[in-house]
């Protein structure tokens, strides 16, 4: 991929959370249909839908494998579908397969939805099914594991290795609601957080109270993603992907690349690859979409990006300067912690609205001017992690 | 578990139990050996590496010869959480629990649970030992405890 030669140029997206009525069918066409029209396109210029798989296999994604999706939007000039997915990594991996679309010139519009309805599943379901997303199965499951319990243990050795204080781990909370209260689609976005409030809630995996675990949720998202030679004929605003760095670290939290946990995985080098890709740096970066599921892992995150001193961003946090009018703006959307968890939409959702904030359709979240920012995401027990540089224009070019 | 409780989630009694290991033929000898209260680690016969959790080939030097060693059994502990809440319902009698990333004298690291230790003397570095816990007529977990010279 060279410097900005692709750019998404209309985005959709349905209210999250506890929607039983709703279908994946209904949220994918919904969203894909809102995507068409904010791009400005006739469906029928779409000659290829990549699905994001739902996490918990459903009929959904025996549908999807088998065509579904181009059908039901009519999108009449199709040639490729396909689905895609690597858990909360799933909007790097679904957006890698439209560019390598995109590169092959069969088609120059491609369409990309995510669907996902978890209140089809019983607690139970899910509980059984999420213990083994972030845990082996044949290790760690038999255990009691839990996915909680598996980012509580990161967290406790963060804090352990930075001095950051669980206080300033409830910050990030605050400020993620602080930015989710700016969202109508979000799940969480009626009642204002405090710090005692995070902290005073329900204790469940030690450090980590109910309040700085998030919950599952129904949501989907869609965009429409083109070349950059089409984007600039046909909409006003493209959003260019500038650059972006990857790594792989583990399959079990017992096996990562990088054993020290103040970052899991090298997380700082693959930020400055992403940052040296682009031609830029953390200075020039308006907005740092995060998405990290955990408020600790923001952090670490944080310190990866450079916007604070590693270890000190807990107090950036705390001091107010990642919330909305600050200078720090985080995760304007407030992720999984706002948003809820929608499986692999999570990270699909931060790519969405990072494109809203640099097409200056955020709505009341709005970053006033915002021409550059990096985003993120990573799946599995922090498996992996991938950053993206996007901007309204080419540096360079 | 409270029996108002389980009738509430619809559970049924097969969700009420605990999840056991599924050996692969790579790791059976593991188990195999811990039913017998011995706790082996698969060393690479070539490069020496301690691999866990064992896999066809050697993750440094790609080779597939190995043997099965005894491990010293003794670990200290990385990182740990206490869970209080919201843990699979099989679970869910045990709460509070410890479940904690140990790592290994020989350096491999482990997930499992800390036992016979008061939350409260956690600490990241501690001295761990193993001990072995028969959950079931099939299987036993090693787990960990402070070493003797901890206090308990």
């Amino acid at each position: 991929m060279s410097k900005g030669e692709f750019a998404v140029i209309g985005t959709g997206q349905v209210p999250h959370g506890n929607y039983p009525e709703r279908s994946e069918f209904e949220i994918a066409y919904r969203v894909a249909k809102q995507a068409i029209d904010d791009a400005g396109i006739d469906k029928d210029e779409i000659g290829a839908v990549i699905g994001a798989a739902h996490i918990m296999g459903d009929s959904y994604n025996t549908e999807m494998f088998f065509g579904r999706l181009p059908e039901l939007i009519g999108a009449r000039n199709c040639k490729i579908t396909a689905s895609t997915i690597s858990g909360g990594a799933s909007s790097f991996s679904l957006r890698k397969t439209v560019e390598g679309i995109l590169a092959s010139g069969e088609t120059d519009t491609v369409l990309v939805v995510h669907a996902q309805r978890f209140s089809q599943f019983s607690v139970n379901q899910m509980a059984t099914f999420f213990a083994k997303a972030g845990s082996d199965p044949e290790w760690d499951v038999p255990y009691g594991m839990t996915y909680n319990a598996l980012a509580a243990m990161c967290t406790q050795a963060y804090l352990e290795n930075t001095g950051t204080t669980i206080e300033q781990v409830a910050a990030v909370c605050v400020t993620l609601r602080k930015w989710a209260m700016l969202q109508p689609n979000a799940m969480f976005n009626t009642k204002e957080l405090t710090v005692e409030k995070v902290l005073n809630s329900t204790m469940v995996a030690s450090p980590l109270t109910s309040l700085m675990c998030n919950v599952l949720a129904d949501g989907g998202s869609a965009y429409v993603m083109t070349t950059a030679e089409k984007a600039r004929r046909v909409c006003p605003t493209p959003v260019y992907v500038l650059a972006d760095a990857s790594e792989y670290s583990h399959r079990s939290i017992t096996t990562p690349r990088v054993k020290d946990f103040t970052e899991i995985g090298d997380l700082a080098t693959i930020a400055s690859r992403a940052y040296e890709r682009a031609g830029l740096g953390p200075e020039d970066m308006d907005i740092f979409e995060i998405y990290a599921s955990y408020p600790s892992v923001t952090l670490m995150l944080m310190d990866a990006l450079r916007i604070a001193k590693p270890g000190e961003s807990g107090q950036l946090v705390a001091d107010g300067k990642c919330d909305p009018g600050g200078p720090f703006p985080i995760s304007t959307n407030g992720e999984a912690m706002g948003m809820g968890h929608t499986g692999t939409g999570v990270g699909f959702g931060v790519f969405v609205e990072s494109v809203r904030q640099l097409q200056g359709k955020a709505g009341r979240a709005q970053v006033d001017g915002a021409r550059f920012l990096i985003e993120n995401c990573g799946g599995g027990a922090f498996m992996d992690c991938h950053f993206t540089v996007l901007g309204t224009e080419v540096p360079g070019a | 578990m409270d029996p108002a409780m389980i009738e509430m989630l619809g559970l049924s009694d097969t969700d009420l139990v605990k999840p056991e290991p599924e050996p692969t033929q790579w790791s059976a000898p593991f188990w195999k050996a811990a039913r017998q209260h011995r706790l082996l680690l698969r060393r690479c016969s070539s490069c020496g590496t301690h691999q866990h959790p064992p896999y066809p080939s050697c993750v440094e030097c790609s080779e597939e010869s190995f043997e099965w060693v005894d491990a010293v059994g003794t670990a200290t502990l990385y990182a740990y959480t206490v869970n209080q809440f919201a843990v699979p319902f099989a679970f869910w009698d045990d709460m509070p629990y410890v479940t904690a990333i140990v790592e290994l004298a020989e350096g491999v690291r482990m997930i499992s649970n800390i036992v016979e230790c008061d939350d409260g003397v956690l600490h990241t570095g501690m001295d761990l030992e193993v001990v072995f816990d028969d959950v079931s007529d099939r299987f036993t977990l090693p787990k960990w405890r402070p070493a003797r010279q901890e206090a308990r």
